[in-house]
Formats: structure tokens, sequence, C-alpha cells
């Protein structure tokens, strides 16, 4: 049984006779901070506003605290939206703004200010009140945004990439304070991203939207530790996964022996329980912090772009065939630029997939 | 090179850009509103010098009781027109806006449509359509009224059907104007507002009249001045008549100066209609702004 939350059936979109969404399936529980991931252009502001009702569902099912709001207007969905535009009233003030439904409900104004004085606490706003939103910064409209979701008091609250306005140290700040707010009102929030690191940072739970579909979703750290197919493994985590293509050598008692191509003088062996048979083709995935410098065999990798963070570093390089490869240095402050390297993969980290994508495992 | 000569060569460029925009100011606007200045307190005829006679020419005006009368409709086609000319623009507006693409588009030309043509040809127009014998629109007139109407030739009906006229000829200005004004407004904020609970009621009151204010406060103040200069459909229409029931201001000074050859008093006249568009226009702009800050 479906108690409360937000669930989506089989939902489509066409825009004409372009399908965006191609099928959706999600289960978001009450009080779950929920994050749509995907390359920009995915139809993930589009999922977000099928369940806020601002997009008419081309097929399927929403169901929003256990009622069926497929063709419920928006106002009446229990969501209220935070725009990545913050879309507030330039005519109005901060407290206007945020009393905005309250006063389209005709609430009497002891509870109007109450509301807005509690949401304007919550966010630090109280000092701006009487300010118009053009007198504010980037970080306060944002706020007065989510000040006018939080005075709703909704079951849900939908978020449009509310940070990709901001300069990046504001958007950490913001991260954190969203994710205390989440705490706080303990409501369930989904939380729309192209910023893989927002959605691991915030999310009980991400969805990883691709060509229509969800590719994947789960916790944040199964996304990273066991992903389903290539585009999950490749786009979560950060910088990305090395992929080389490769062929099975033979089979092993604990999964296979493959070569990648290109590389006659390095085999790996990789844990599998239904290992393809040998001869065919197959994608090896490393993610950058499972390749160690080493002086055994390895890929030979010229190091042409050394990206410096003071406690990690991450090398940027070419493998002799070609492939472009990516491999993170803890610790040590070797000077690699220009220089050629040996790095071997921790065998136990390797994933494998099939050409089309699909993960073996 | 010396800061100096850098500074004259900026200085002489300056002059150079400048001057094209002062001689024709100078030679098409500044003098002639001198001419008429001097020319109002003169008796000249209308070519050719006249008499230093003071404050002569006022002092006969403001004792000339077709002058209150001109005034007073002036003042009446105003009340006719700037409002309800800007009232239906917008509603035109909200409505085209609901159009998509390529319907938008030609809808919108054919409400621009009428403010192509010139003055004398939307006079043809309507001169015909109203015709006493053969106007087809006589028989809707018939159906309100009873019986056909002549109405450039009855002083009740005549100002009613030139602001009618002068509505239907410059009205797609305005729409354009406004639908301008209203694509400046971004969606979000009516599905903001939508997501609040407001009614399609509610989202005009509270998101788009409050945000396209400006514009119709700009639409109103052009209104008002382009109104008070009323002649050419008067002239062509009714030719003030009848019983000077739409003598206008314009059409005194017109008559004044191109008719009884009083060029000083047809100054004195036009003078007074500038004051009169001048401070009202002033009034105007500050009322709406005031109206406007109280949003
Ligand atoms: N109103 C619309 N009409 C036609 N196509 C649209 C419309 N809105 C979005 N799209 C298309 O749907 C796709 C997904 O858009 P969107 O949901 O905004 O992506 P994103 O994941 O970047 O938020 C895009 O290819 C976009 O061009
Ligand atoms: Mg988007």
């Amino acid at each position: 049984m479906q108690d409360t939350g937000v669930h989506l059936r089989s939902v489509t979109k066409d825009f004409g006779a372009v399908k965006v969404i191609r099928g959706v399936d999600i289960d978001i529980e009450r009080g779950q901070f929920a994050v749509f991931v995907g390359p920009s252009g995915c139809g993930k502001s589009t999922l977000l506003r099928m369940i806020a009702g601002l997009e008419d569902s081309s097929g399927g099912k929403i169901v929003i605290s256990d009622r069926d709001v497929t063709d419920v207007d928006p106002a009446d969905r229990g969501v209220a939206m935070v725009f990545q535009s913050y879309a507030l009233y330039p005519h109005l003030s901060v407290f206007e703004n945020m009393a905005f439904s309250l006063r389209l409900a005709k609430r009497p104004k002891a509870e109007v200010e109450e509301k807005v004085h509690k949401a304007a606490k919550i966010l630090q706003l109280t000092a701006q009140l009487d300010k118009k939103p053009a007198q504010l910064s980037g970080g306060q409209r944002q706020r007065v945004a989510i000040g006018r979701a939080i005075v709703r008091a909704p079951d849900v609250f939908l978020f449009d990439e509310p940070l990709s306005n901001l300069d990046a140290e504001l958007r950490v700040q913001m991260r954190l304070e969203l994710a205390r707010l989440h705490q706080t009102l303990g409501a369930t929030m989904i939380y729309v991203t192209h910023d893989q690191v927002e959605a691991m940072t915030l999310a009980d739970v991400i969805f990883v939207l691709q060509g229509g579909h969800v590719q994947q979703s789960g916790a944040p750290l199964d996304l990273y530790d066991d992903p389903n197919n290539r585009f999950v493994a490749g786009f979560i985590g950060s910088p990305s996964m090395n992929f080389f293509d490769a062929t099975v050598e033979a089979r092993t008692e604990t999964g296979l022996r493959a070569r990648l191509t290109g590389q006659p003088d390095l085999s790996l062996d990789v844990p599998l329980s239904s290992p393809p048979d040998v001869g065919a083709k197959l994608v090896l995935g490393m993610r950058p912090e499972h390749l160690m410098v080493t002086e055994a065999d390895g890929l030979r990798v010229t190091v042409d772009v050394a990206e410096e963070l003071g406690g990690v570093s991450y090398q940027h390089g070419t493998l002799e065939g070609g492939d472009a490869v990516i491999f993170q240095q803890t610790g040590v402050r070797h000077n690699m630029h220009g220089t050629l390297q040996t790095v071997a993969p921790q065998t136990d980290r390797i994933f494998a997939f099939t050409p089309e994508g699909e993960r073996i495992r | 090179m010396s800061i100096a000569t850098r500074r004259r060569r900026e200085v002489r460029d300056a002059i150079l850009l400048v001057a094209p925009f002062l001689i024709i100011f100078g030679v098409f606007f500044l003098y002639p509103t001198y001419k008429v200045i001097a020319l109002s307190f003169t008796d000249a005829p209308l070519i050719g010098e006249g008499n230093w006679i003071g404050l002569d020419n006022y002092i006969k005006l403001f004792n000339d009781r077709l002058f209150y009368t001109s005034v007073w409709n002036n003042f009446y086609f105003v009340l006719l027109t700037v409002i309800p000319t800007t009232i239906i623009a917008l509603l035109i507006a909200l409505a085209v806006g609901k159009l998509k693409g390529r319907v938008q588009a030609l809808v919108l030309t054919l409400f621009f449509l009428p403010y192509v043509l010139p003055v004398s040809v939307v006079t043809m127009i309507w001169a015909w359509m109203l015709d006493f014998q053969f106007g087809i629109l006589q028989p809707l007139i018939e159906a309100v009224t009873g019986k056909p109407v002549p109405v450039f030739k009855n002083p009740h009906w005549v100002m009613p059907m030139i602001a009618v006229v002068t509505v239907w000829w410059t009205n797609g200005f305005n729409v354009l104007l406004f639908i301008a004004g209203l694509r400046n407004i971004p969606d979000d904020l009516y599905e903001a507002a939508a997501l609040d609970g407001a009614t399609a009621w509610q989202r005009f009151w509270r998101v788009t009249w409050p945000l396209l204010w400006p514009i119709t406060a700009l639409v109103l103040t052009l209104q008002l001045i382009l109104q008070l200069k009323l002649f050419d459909q008067v002239y062509l229409l009714s030719n003030g008549g009848p019983f000077n029931s739409s003598y206008v201001v314009l059409m005194q000074m017109y008559r004044e100066a191109f008719q009884l050859n009083n060029g000083g008093y047809a100054s004195a006249i036009a003078m007074v209609l500038f004051g009169i568009i001048v401070i009202v226009s002033v009034l105007q702009f500050q009322l709406l702004r005031i109206g406007g800050r109280r949003r």
C-alpha cells in the first residue's frame, strides 16, 4: 500500500512529436530529500513541473500524499516550488512576496504576520522584510523564494536548480542551509540539479534521469559503488570514471581475464559472477581514485595536465592508444606534468560493462 | 599627443556629432516657436509684419465665448477617448497575448492596420459606413435608437462618433505597446502565482496590472497629449459643426489663421493650447506616478 510521499507511475510527456519523458516510475517516501539529476535537457525540469502541475502529463499517474493529483490544479496539490529564476514579484516587498499565498487565501492579519515572521527567522531575513527584491543579493533572493514556499507549509517542496545562479562559495553555503532546512522542517523535498556534487551531498535518494528514463535510483553511495550502467557510472563521481575497451581473454575461477585494446602487455583479472564468453568485447570502468602509480606492469600514461588541489591532485593524460585517462594522487606532490607514468587499477574496483553500456556483474 | 590637444579634438568631434541635430532643431523647431510667441503679441496677418499690441490678443481670447466652447469640447473628447482607448487596447493585448505564433502575428497585424491608414482614408471609410442614407452601420443605429441618425450632423452624436473613429484608428499602436509590456512579464511569475493559488482574476490584479503600470501610464500620457491636439478628424468629418458642437481649439486656430488671416490672434490660441497641454500632462504624469508608488 502506498501511504504518503510522492509516487509516479509510468509517467510520460510529449511536446508534440518529441518524447521528453518516456515512462518514469518514482517512489519518494514522506520526509525524504530526493534529487533528480541528469545532463542538461534530459527532462528534469519537465518532470518536476509535471509534479507541480504546471505541465500536463501525457500519460501515467501522479500520486501525492495518497491522492491521485494527475489532473488536479497546481494550487491544490499541496506542493510549493522554488524556481531557478526565483520568480519573485518585483513590485512587492519581501514581506508581501512571502505573504502572497496567504493574502490570496484572505487569511487573518495576525496569522500572516506570524507565519511570515517565523519563516523569515528560519531564513535570517527578518532585517530585509521591507526591502524590494531588487535591493537584495542573489543569496537573499534565493532565501525569499524558499521563504515563500515555507509559508505555505506544503507537503512537498520542489526545487528547480535553485542554486545555479549563485557563485561557488554561496552555493556551498546554501547547500548546507538547505540540508539544515530539510532537517528542521522534515518535509518531503524534490530537488532538480545537473550538478552531481549537489546531488551526492544533499540527497537521501537520487534518481538519475537520461533519455526520458530513470537510469538508476538509490542512495548516493549505492549509485557510486554499484552503478547499473555505464551512463550512471560516468555521471556519478567527479572527476568521472575512466572507460577502456577490452576483450575477454579467458575465464577464471572468480570471473575473467580481460585485455585492454591497444595494451598488449597488460591483462586484468576482473571478478564477475556471470562473465561473458571468451572473445567477447566489453568496456572496463575504473575510477580515478582506484588507479595507483606502480613500478610493475600497468597502463602507461603521458600526463599533460595536472590539477593540484592541495590535498589531492588529478592527473590528466593519454594512453599510447590515445584514450584519455584521469588518475588521482593523494598526499604526494610530484610534478608529473609531461612525464610518463605507469598506473594499475585495484582489481576489485573494476566495473565491467557490455559495449551497449549495461553492467556485467 | 598632449592632453590639451586631445581635449580639443574630443570637443570638436562632439560638436560635429550634435551639429546636424542642433541645426535642424533650431531651424524647424526653436525659430518657429520663437516666431509664434513673438507673433502672439502682435496684430500681424498670416504673412507679413504686424504692430506690437501687448497682451491684447490674450485678453481678447479670454473674452471669446467660442474659445471656451472649444476648450470644453477638447476636454470632452479627451474624456471620450483616453481612458476608453487604453482599456480597449489592454483587453485586446491580453487576448492577443493568449494566441500563439503565426496566428498572433496575423491578429496583431489586423489590429494595427488602421493605424497605417492616412486620416483622410479613415474619415472617408467612416463617413461612408455612417452615411445617413446608405451607411452599413445605420441599421445598427436604427436597431438601438429606433431611427437612422445623421451622426455628424447631430450635436449629441458628433463628438462620441469622432471619438469612435479616433479610437479605431489609433488603437493598434497602444495594443502594440501593451503587448510589448506583457511580454516583459516573465512566465514564471504567473506559474508561481498559480501554485500560490491565484485565480485568473487575482493573477491579473496582483501580477499583470502592477507590473504593466509603467506602460499603462505611458499610454495614458501619450494619448492625452495626442487627443488634446485633435484637428484632422473634426475638420474632415464635421468641420466643427453642427452648432459648434465639435468645434475644438485647433479648429479655431486654423480658422483664425488661414481663413480670417489673423496670424497674431491664431498664435495666441496656439500658445494657450500649448500651455494647457503642458499643465495637464505634467499633472497627469505626477498623478500616475503617485498611483504607481502606492502599489
Ligand atoms: N514547452 C516546451 N515545448 C517544447 N519542448 C520543450 C518544452 N519544454 C521543454 N522542452 C524540451 O524538453 C527537453 C527537456 O527540457 P527540460 O525539462 O527543461 O530539461 P532539463 O533537464 O535541462 O531541465 C528539452 O529538450 C527541451 O527542449
Ligand atoms: Mg532545467
